[in-house]
Parts: C-alpha cells; sequence; structure tokens
C-alpha cells in the first residue's frame, strides 16, 4: 500500500522538470534570438557632454554663437556591410559643447538661433561651428577592441557687419577601449574624447587660426578675395582656402 | 534514472569548472629598468600614471592604466597616486592626448606658463609615468567543438593561445623636469582549453601579471 503510493510525487515532480526544460529552453532561445538581434544593431544615445574649466585667458572679444540647426539633432549611421548596424544620436550634445567651450574661450557670448536675425544683437564676431563629417569605427572594422570617432568641425568667423573673416576647419579624434559585450559605452566616451580633442584645438589655436581677436572693439575683417561681403544670415561659398590645422605632441611654440 | 544521471553530469561539469577556475596557464615575465636619474619621495608627494596619446599610434588600454594606478597605491608602502582623470582634467587642455607633451623639454615649457606649476604643485605631483605598449595575441591554435542537443551538449577537443604583453613605463621627474629612466615590462602567456564534454580553462592572466610586476617594479624604482 504504501510502495503505491511512493512514485505518485515523483511522476507529479517528472512532470514538472519536463514542463521546466521546455520553458527554459523557449526562454533561452528567446535570449538569444534578442541577443543575435541586439548584436545586429546597435543605437547609442549621447549624455550631454561636460569639458573642464581650460587653464588658459580669455581672448577678449564679445561673441555671438550661432547654433545650426543639425546641432540640435544629430544623428549618424554607420552600416558594416553584412555585419551590423550602428548608429549615434548625438541630440543636442554639440550644441551643449559649443555653448560651453565658447563660454571659457571668450569673455562674454550671446547664443543665438539658426533662425535669428543676428542684426539684432551686439558683438564683435559672430562665429557659426558646423560638423563637415562624422565617422566612427567600431572593432569588427579596426580588428582591435577599440571604437573610434573622427569629427570634422567647420568654424565660419564673421566680423560686425558680416563679413566672412575667417573659416576654420579642423579633424578631432577621440578612442575608447570596448568594455564589457556591449560597446555602446564605449562608442559614446570615444565620440566625448573627440569633442574634447576638438575643444583642446580651439582652446591653443582659436586666435592664431582666426585672428577673431583683431574683431574686437568694432574691429572689421578686411574683404578676402572668394567672399562677398556677405549678410550674416546667408551661407558664404567660399571653401577654397579653408584652414586646417592639426597640431599633436606638445605645445606650439606660438601658441601664446 | 536519466534524472539522476542528468544531475550527476551537472554536479561533476560543476565541480570541475570550480577546480578549473584555481588553475592557470603559464606566464613567464621579465621585467628590467634603466635608470638615468636618482629618485625618491617625499610625505605628500605623488605619483600620476598616463598613457602615452594615441594620436601617436599608442594602443595603451585604459584598464591597464587603472589596474597600474591601483597597483602602486595599494598596501602599506603603497605611492600616492594621483587619478588620471582627475589629473588631465585639473590641468584641461595641456595633457590631452592631442596636447601633452612628447618629452621632457615639454614639460619645462609648460610649467612655465601661467598657473599650471601652481595646479601641479596643489596636487603634489612628483613623478608622471607615461605608458607605452599593449597586450596582443600573438598566436594561436588547436580546435575545439561544442555540440547542444535536446538530451543535452558538450564540447570536445583542445586549443590554446598565447598573449603577449610589452609596456614601456617612462618616468619624469617634476623636480628638475628630467626623465629618471625607464621600465620594461615583457609578460608572455600562453592559456589552454581544453574540453571533454566539459571545457576547462587555464586562463594565464598576462595583462594582470604585465600590471603587477610593473607597478612593483615601478615603486622600487620611485623609493629606492
Amino acid at each position: 500500500m504504501t510502495s503505491a503510493l511512493i512514485p505518485l510525487p515523483t511522476v507529479f515532480c517528472q512532470a514538472d522538470l519536463y514542463v521546466l526544460i521546455a520553458n527554459l529552453r523557449s526562454i533561452s532561445c528567446l535570449v538569444l534570438l534578442s541577443l543575435v538581434a541586439a548584436g545586429c544593431s546597435s543605437s547609442v544615445m549621447m549624455a550631454d557632454p561636460t569639458i573642464p574649466a581650460p587653464n588658459v585667458e580669455k581672448i577678449p572679444i564679445d561673441v555671438a554663437l550661432r547654433i545650426p540647426k543639425e546641432f540640435n539633432n544629430f544623428v549618424h549611421e554607420e552600416n558594416i556591410l553584412g555585419k551590423e548596424a550602428w548608429s549615434i544620436d548625438l541630440g543636442r550634445s554639440n550644441a551643449i559643447f559649443f555653448t560651453q567651450l565658447f563660454g571659457y574661450l571668450f569673455n562674454n557670448v550671446t547664443v543665438i538661433g539658426p533662425d535669428d536675425d543676428a542684426r539684432d544683437f551686439q558683438f564683435d564676431a559672430l562665429i557659426e561651428p558646423s560638423i563637415d563629417g562624422f565617422e566612427f569605427s567600431v572593432p569588427n572594422q579596426s580588428k582591435t577592441q577599440t571604437f573610434a570617432v573622427w569629427i570634422r568641425y567647420r568654424l565660419r568667423v564673421y566680423d560686425r557687419e558680416g563679413t566672412n573673416a575667417a573659416n576654420w576647419t579642423m579633424s578631432a579624434y577621440g578612442k575608447s577601449q570596448k568594455e564589457g559585450m556591449n560597446g555602446g559605452a564605449a562608442l559614446q566616451r570615444a565620440a566625448l574624447l573627440a569633442m574634447r580633442d576638438a575643444a583642446a584645438l580651439m582652446i591653443m589655436q582659436m586666435d592664431k587660426a582666426t585672428q577673431v581677436s583683431a574683431l574686437a572693439n568694432g574691429g572689421l575683417a578686411t574683404p578676402r578675395a572668394d567672399s562677398a561681403v556677405a549678410d550674416v544670415d546667408a551661407k558664404p561659398a567660399a571653401r577654397r582656402d579653408d584652414m586646417g590645422v592639426f597640431v599633436i605632441g606638445g605645445i606650439d611654440d606660438d601658441a601664446d | 534514472m536519466m534524472q539522476t544521471r542528468t544531475l550527476a553530469g551537472a554536479k561533476s561539469a560543476l565541480i570541475l569548472s570550480i577546480v578549473s577556475v584555481g588553475l592557470t596557464g603559464c606566464v613567464t615575465s621579465r621585467v628590467e629598468d634603466a635608470r638615468i636619474n636618482t629618485t625618491g619621495i617625499n610625505a605628500g608627494e605623488s605619483v600620476v600614471i598616463m598613457a602615452k596619446s594615441y594620436h601617436q599610434g599608442n594602443k595603451t588600454e585604459s584598464d591597464y592604466v587603472s589596474c597600474v594606478e591601483k597597483a602602486l597605491g595599494r598596501g602599506s608602502s603603497g605611492l600616492r597616486v594621483i587619478p588620471n582623470q582627475q589629473f588631465v582634467d585639473s590641468l584641461f587642455p595641456w595633457f590631452e592626448p592631442r596636447t601633452a607633451p612628447a618629452e621632457t623639454k615639454g614639460l619645462t615649457k609648460l610649467m612655465a606658463r601661467p598657473g599650471i606649476a601652481d595646479v601641479v604643485e596643489e596636487m603634489g605631483v612628483r613623478y608622471i609615468v607615461w605608458l607605452d605598449g599593449d597586450t596582443e595575441r600573438v598566436a594561436q591554435g588547436g580546435s575545439l567543438s561544442c555540440a547542444v542537443g535536446p538530451g543535452g551538449g558538450g564540447c570536445f577537443g583542445f586549443a590554446w593561445w598565447q598573449n603577449d604583453a610589452d609596456y614601456i613605463a617612462s618616468i619624469w621627474d617634476l623636480d628638475g623636469f628630467e626623465s629618471a629612466g625607464t621600465i620594461t615590462a615583457d609578460i608572455s602567456g600562453t592559456s589552454f582549453l581544453p574540453a571533454l564534454v566539459v571545457p576547462i580553462p587555464l586562463i594565464a592572466r598576462t595583462q594582470t601579471a604585465a600590471c603587477k610586476d610593473l607597478a612593483q617594479q615601478l615603486r622600487a624604482f620611485i623609493v629606492q
């Protein structure tokens, strides 16, 4: 009588175990599928960047910073053929970055929007940054455990009458090591390092490359042969004598 | 019956895995220093560990820098180490990958700039250690295959790989803005992965060994 009762709970437990195993298989299949799907496409949202206060003296000039539309919503996608797709959403990070950087760099900064009429504001120089190029590489491409980001910024400088005084392009680079399974944090850090690299270059070379301090106290730019005196709202066409500066490994003797 | 066998198998696999954690691969290490100047460190003075610029092709891993920082500061004889990021941020933009001095000549110029020497003095930084190099997989071989079926799974085969960690630490003494010397760490580690149903990883922690050995030598070099 007792022995007949014993198998009952055992059968019950085995049935339970089979259900459990079946469930676990389904769950692991789902997890695997989601991992594969996640591996095929990755999206990174850039956090607001912060740069430290630089150990330099400010350039004594009042500047208007025109934030272009693209700086409020910049998304870049990179498709690696047959492997994966990556996208990075920079959001407003460029707008925040330039506002903070120029605040450290110049005596007084007025931020104006893309549709604002510059004539409504008082300034010595108007600077309009833009992104000429944005690229990144992921470990699958570089065959290393690093993410790298390249940003090519362009700064157009105008005097208070709207004459194009300078057109400066610079290439910034950031690299970060992959940590953990997902490279999102490393890509984000590489982008931040590229921005920081651009900041370092601008802090060290801004005045040398653009002679922006010459526009202080009402100074005017000498009209350049290839750029007609333009309304500050107009996009200058001059691109032929773009000045690219790339300094690496120490202090330029003329940085002062 | 089948359930009992599965449980026994899982138990064996677990035991094997636990045992394998305690086993490691082979690591050979050679650490040498080349002294140029005398060193020493006083109370309140500190050390900063930096990676050489990636703009110049250096590939030193950020986790290696953190590891050396921690290892150098650990223990009763540990040195005072200023976190790399804190140092770089405090002196922004002069120690960014693009702008950091590549040689001691540039350091003299940098310290002459207004405010820079004050920030360095406030942090009590006496030595800057520049790390160059990386850990790379230089060889691998063997073959290992795994299969999973409705009744379970398992692996069979043997795989191995060799990692080489080559690092150079250049020590700059801010008391006189001179190079104090260099330390080279050349560590090679071979890992093995035999598998007979259950894979047993015998991992050689090459980078960790390179970190500990270099930090130990660095401490001895600075304290003298």
